[in-house]
């Protein structure tokens, strides 16, 4: 296994946030990088690199989002990444909580760019578990949410 | 043919039953096949999937000659990559159609892209389709990756981290 720190995990729900994901994937050379999203076919978009699913709660359902939680320090466990980064949504929130608390994992925020009037809820809350949030609207970037630019 | 998409995280009967409506009466029944998702609505004179793997969507992708769909971004990205015009009706919060009202703003940033036509209700929707199949075209599809600056200044912050 690579060394720790070269290892990350990124993460999405399905559809949109997904797409996301995978136009940044430039960004991940030269790291070992662990793929989680809600479908199991869209390991097919990765076929070279690890794979998990993860169910898609949103936060107001409350045993659905239990069994998230669950799948997601599971992953961490088995992964142990460095950096976790993540284009949202209720999911990524989650596995970026639990691995900065109880991984001590570095976290990136990447705020979906169909937020184009306002951070999504999971965005705002990820204020305290995101080393680095982004958001893809330079006029939603403020003192905490930075803007480095848009997968589109 | 016509790929009519809701994507899988909420149904979307108003979009299903009004496409459903539109083939019936443009005699296009044959030409169409909806992903309805957890919709109730069940198409009567459209072919229709609840979900499409992997493979399947990427050949139906593929394949059409238009798509419409919810305003998400899963649905949008990938047209653009196929050159496929698109028709999007948003989804609306007081509806019940999703959790925010997010895809009215994601409609008003992208009409007038090209490419993109926006249906912004039900009866706007044959004339938007009308439009997006006479849409000309253009000459390459979109980048597969975000722009090269954006994703090197990500490259740049993690490799700082994982040297640090």
């Amino acid at each position: 296994m690579t060394k720790r720190s070269k290892r990350i995990l990124a993460v999405a729900s399905g559809g949109g946030h997904w797409v996301q994901l995978l136009r940044l994937r430039p960004a991940f050379e030269g790291f070992e990088v662990t793929y989680v999203s809600r479908d199991p076919s869209s390991s097919q978009d990765v076929p070279d690199a690890r794979y998990f699913t993860i169910g898609d709660a949103s936060r107001s359902q409350k045993l659905a989002f239990l069994v998230v939680i669950l799948q997601a320090f599971w992953i961490l466990l088995r992964t142990r990444p460095a950096i976790i980064i993540t284009t949202g949504a209720a999911p990524g929130l989650v596995t970026l909580a639990l691995g900065k608390t109880l991984f001590g994992a570095k976290t990136i925020w990447i705020d979906s760019i169909a937020n184009v009037e306002k951070l999504s809820g999971s965005g705002g809350l990820a204020a305290k578990f995101a080393d680095l949030r982004l958001t893809q609207w330079p006029d939603l970037a403020d003192d905490s949410v930075e803007h480095w630019g848009a997968v589109l | 043919m016509i790929f009519v998409t809701v994507g899988s995280a909420f149904p979307f009967d108003r979009l299903i039953q009004s496409m459903d409506n539109w083939a019936h009466e443009a005699g296009r029944g044959d030409d169409c096949l909806a992903q309805i998702g957890r919709g109730r609505y069940k198409p009567a004179h459209m072919k229709w999937h609840e979900t499409l793997g992997h493979t399947h969507l990427s050949d139906t992708m593929q394949k059409a000659k238009l798509v419409v769909a919810h305003a998400g971004m899963g649905s949008v990205i990938t047209a653009m990559q196929h050159v496929t015009p698109i028709v999007l009706m948003p989804r609306r919060f007081e509806a019940g159609e999703h959790t925010t009202d997010h895809q009215m703003a994601t409609a008003r940033w992208l009409e007038g892209k090209p490419g993109v036509f926006i249906a912004w209700d039900e009866n706007d929707l044959a004339a938007q389709i009308k439009a997006a199949e006479g849409w000309a075209g253009s000459d390459a599809g979109l980048d597969p990756f975000a722009s090269k600056d954006f994703t090197d200044r990500l490259n740049a912050q993690l490799t700082h981290w994982s040297e640090g």
